[in-house]
């Protein structure tokens, strides 16, 4: 099954994440706790979607947007940027970076999976 | 009330827990460098991601005071962070303050309550970032912690990640463990190979062993040497010198720990409960059918009874290790109460924390979190002199209030000790007497001088009352210690200090306890209360007044019948088997016809309040089909030297 991968330092925020995509049936979720983890999950498979905390430890998530960008297997990813409310890095950084979508949390279940519908396109169906 | 996540409350109360640990953790460490313009960097780093994550979760959960505070901790950290503000005495005390409110009001939104009033906090903080700095004139060196130039050989360590890898749960996250076990990281980058595929580039300062090394190889990981002359790349992750606790900081250390809900470990707990009582009766058949199974057969089967008994109690014991935390959760809030309350009340104090690591089961550290904090607040309040009255008296003009834990077996000591004026016993004695507490004659030992403190009705002072714990007094406190099986102890010297010793079992659901049989009924009793068994003869009883008592070391002890307490028929036997139960000056005897063995026993707490009887702490199957009353001794002690009349005639009451 194609795969969603979930990347925050928030254990609940991934799980909020989750409940919120979950009528994505035909994906699997994967999680990445870390820019590195993220990564590491591109390098071992394809992602069909990509939901990207920004302020994590030891690797931003604007690195992280800036890295998939230059691998050639993930440029074409899909990533929705969720960051919390005041965040250092502005919408325009994170679309500079590579966001396709940037959204605030708190975030609303329904417009996050709006968003991913509208990205996965035919596949979500 | 959350409208878009309700389920989640659980996961975010779990997660703001972990939050507020790191953050007190790290704001004691931060507390060193008030005033100085070159602050830990990694310090600030965590401790503003911790009150980001929080400001992130609270939002999701629409807990909206708790999301503003931490956001306006946020902000004063980003301006240390960026050198426009300096880390002064007064912004310590904001974060600390703003810690403590955020705490508060996740607090009532878990519990209920009122909100407290985040404003002041805000306003703390607005001043904070309006005040000019030195700091924002010159800060040089700040912008990045520099690493120690470490004289270790440096290693390129290639990881290539791989789906097979994973499945053998080695990832990058474990390799850095690996890697950092070994050594210092340098630096750590994902890098895209000329033919597409990802890596990750280490650069390790350390002294490996190039067979370790090599063997590495398996793993993914392929070692090169940096010759000397290589330029040092720069140092995104620096060791933190100053990190008290290198395990639960930052997300490497993190993967290799799963989260229980409490529930389900509850629930595993009774599944090995079930599974102790079905070993019990599976004995029991045994022992009856011993005659009618051949020798050579009936020592296998008795060979596989004693193997699962081995198993069952591994079962058990590693069921009890996984819900065991580090007791430091509780005390590390203390020296943040201990420094409020100082201030308040304008004393000098030091709070010393000992033996942190000591585990005990989550269930009682929740419950022994009041009473702990409780006896520390008095140890300020009321244990610790102003500085001038302790000069006066020729001390350090700084108090110091000691917290330690420690186990010993199955039982684990808090140890809640300060150097203050200690408890004047004709104070007590004085205030008990205006209470219409009843006094016993002569000076009174520690022992009941607790037995005062502790009485429903004996009064503090009461401006100490409000600083000393959220409307708890000394009888909750023993209470909880009691409903945890515990015991309670007092030390204490007028002007030298106060000690206070709680002492519990390391878990509660099961335990070995002395079967005990009393007119054909049988008792268990916890091994872990009983002092002493003793075996005397019923004519060596002295009748004083209307008590009994026995000859015990050289003095005597009020006893207890058991027979009595429950309206059965008294032994017919010329001995008696006692036993001693109870702390040094508090014990008593309790008397039983006779003790018949010890077993492993179930504890299942009795929820019906008409079948609750003090004294009673549970139920428990012996595996016979019987289901035996669990004695609550330090509760029966405690009630046989209050009112020895009363409870007797109380107990006759409930059980007729």
């Amino acid at each position: 099954m194609p795969r969603i991968l979930i990347v925050d330092d928030s254990p609940t925020i991934r799980k909020m994440v989750r409940a919120s995509l979950r009528a994505l049936e035909s994906f699997d979720f994967v999680e990445a706790a870390n820019g590195l983890e993220a990564i590491e999950q591109v390098a071992i498979g394809p992602v069909a979607l990509m939901i990207l905390d920004l302020n994590m430890p030891d690797m931003h998530g604007v690195d992280v947007l800036k890295f998939l960008r230059r691998h050639p297997g993930s440029r074409g990813v899909p990533v929705v940027v969720l960051t919390t409310r005041g965040d250092d890095s502005s919408r325009e950084t994170a679309i500079a970076a590579g966001a396709t979508e940037y959204m605030t949390k708190p975030f609303v279940p329904h417009a996050l999976l709006s968003a991913a519908r509208e990205l996965l396109g035919g596949a979500s169906e | 009330v959350t409208q878009n996540f309700p389920d989640f409350l659980d996961d975010y109360f779990a997660e703001c827990e972990e939050h507020l640990a790191g953050v007190r953790r790290l704001l004691l460490a931060l507390e060193g460098s008030v005033g100085q313009a070159d602050i830990n960097r990694p310090v600030l780093d965590e401790l503003f991601r911790h009150f980001h994550s929080l400001k992130g979760i609270s939002g999701m959960v629409e807990l909206r005071q708790a999301e503003d505070l931490a956001h306006r901790l946020e902000d004063y950290l980003r301006a240390l962070r960026q050198g426009s503000a300096i880390l002064s005495a007064d912004g310590i005390d904001a974060l600390l303050d703003g810690t403590m409110m955020l705490e508060q009001v996740i607090g009532v939104r878990r519990s209920g309550g009122t909100f407290p009033d985040g404003a002041v906090v805000a306003a703390r903080i607005a001043t904070l970032l309006k005040a000019p700095t030195a700091a924002s004139i010159d800060t040089p060196n700040r912008s990045h912690g520099v690493a120690r130039q470490s004289a270790a050989t440096r290693w390129r360590c290639t990881f290539v990640p791989s789906a097979e890898l994973v499945v053998r749960g080695i990832r990058v996250d474990t390799v850095r463990e690996r890697l950092a076990s070994a050594g210092q990281i340098l630096d750590a980058v994902p890098r895209v190979t000329a033919n597409g595929s990802i890596v990750f580039d280490f650069v390790l300062a350390a002294e490996l062993d190039i067979d370790v090394a090599a063997s590495w190889a398996a793993d993914g990981i392929q070692v090169e040497r940096i010759e000397a002359d290589a330029p040092a790349p720069a140092a995104p992750f620096p060791a933190d010198p100053a990190e008290p606790d290198r395990t639960s900081s930052g997300a490497a250390a993190t993967s290799h720990f799963v989260r229980v809900d409490l529930a389900r470990l509850d629930e595993l707990m009774r599944n090995v409960g079930d599974l102790v009582i079905s070993r019990a009766r599976l004995a029991d058949t045994l022992s009856r059918a011993e005659g009618h199974i051949p020798a050579g057969e009936w020592r296998a089967v008795q060979e596989n009874a004693i193997a699962i008994d081995r198993q069952l109690r591994t079962l058990r014991e590693g069921i009890m290790r996984v819900r065991l935390v580090p007791v430091g959760e509780i005390f590390r809030r203390m020296p943040f109460v201990v420094r409020d309350l100082a201030r308040e009340t304008g004393k000098r104090v030091r709070m010393d924390l000992q033996g942190q690591s000591t585990e005990i089961d989550k269930f009682l550290i929740e419950r022994m979190m009041d009473p702990v904090l409780h006896l520390v607040r008095n140890a300020v309040s009321h244990g610790i002199e102003t500085a001038e009255e302790r000069v006066a008296a020729g001390k350090r003009p700084e108090g110091t209030i000691v917290l330690s834990a420690a186990t010993a077996g199955d039982i684990v000591c808090i140890d809640i000790a300060d150097d203050g004026r200690g408890v004047d016993p004709d104070e007590v004695i004085a205030r008990a007497h205006a209470a219409g507490l009843a006094l016993p004659p002569g000076a009174p030992d520690a022992a009941t001088l607790l037995s005062l403190l502790c009485a429903p009705g004996f009064s503090t002072r009461d401006e100490t009352d409000r600083a000393s714990g959220r409307g708890i007094g000394m009888s909750v406190v023993l209470a909880a210690v009691e409903e945890l099986s515990g015991t309670l102890r007092l030390e204490t010297e007028k002007g030298t200090g106060t000690r206070f010793v709680i002492e519990l079992p390391v878990t509660l659901a099961i335990t070995d306890a002395l079967i005990a049989t009393v007119a054909g009924e049988t008792f268990a009793v916890p091994q872990g209360a009983v002092r002493e068994v003793v075996e005397i003869p019923v004519d060596a009883l002295l009748q004083v007044e209307r008590n009994e008592m026995m000859p015990y070391r050289g003095g005597a002890l009020p006893v207890m019948r058991l027979s009595r307490m429950f309206g059965l028929p008294d032994s017919s036997r010329d001995r008696l088997h006692l036993f001693v139960v109870g702390v040094a000056g508090a014990a008593v005897g309790i008397a039983v016809d006779r003790i018949v063995g010890q077993r492993e026993i179930v504890v299942r707490a009795i929820v019906d309040s008409l079948v609750k009887v003090d004294g009673i702490s549970g139920a428990t199957d012996l595996g016979d089909g019987h289901v035996v009353l669990i004695l609550d001794p330090a509760k029966l002690a405690r009630q046989m030297r209050e009112r020895p009349d009363r409870l007797i005639a109380a107990a006759k009451g409930a059980t007729a």
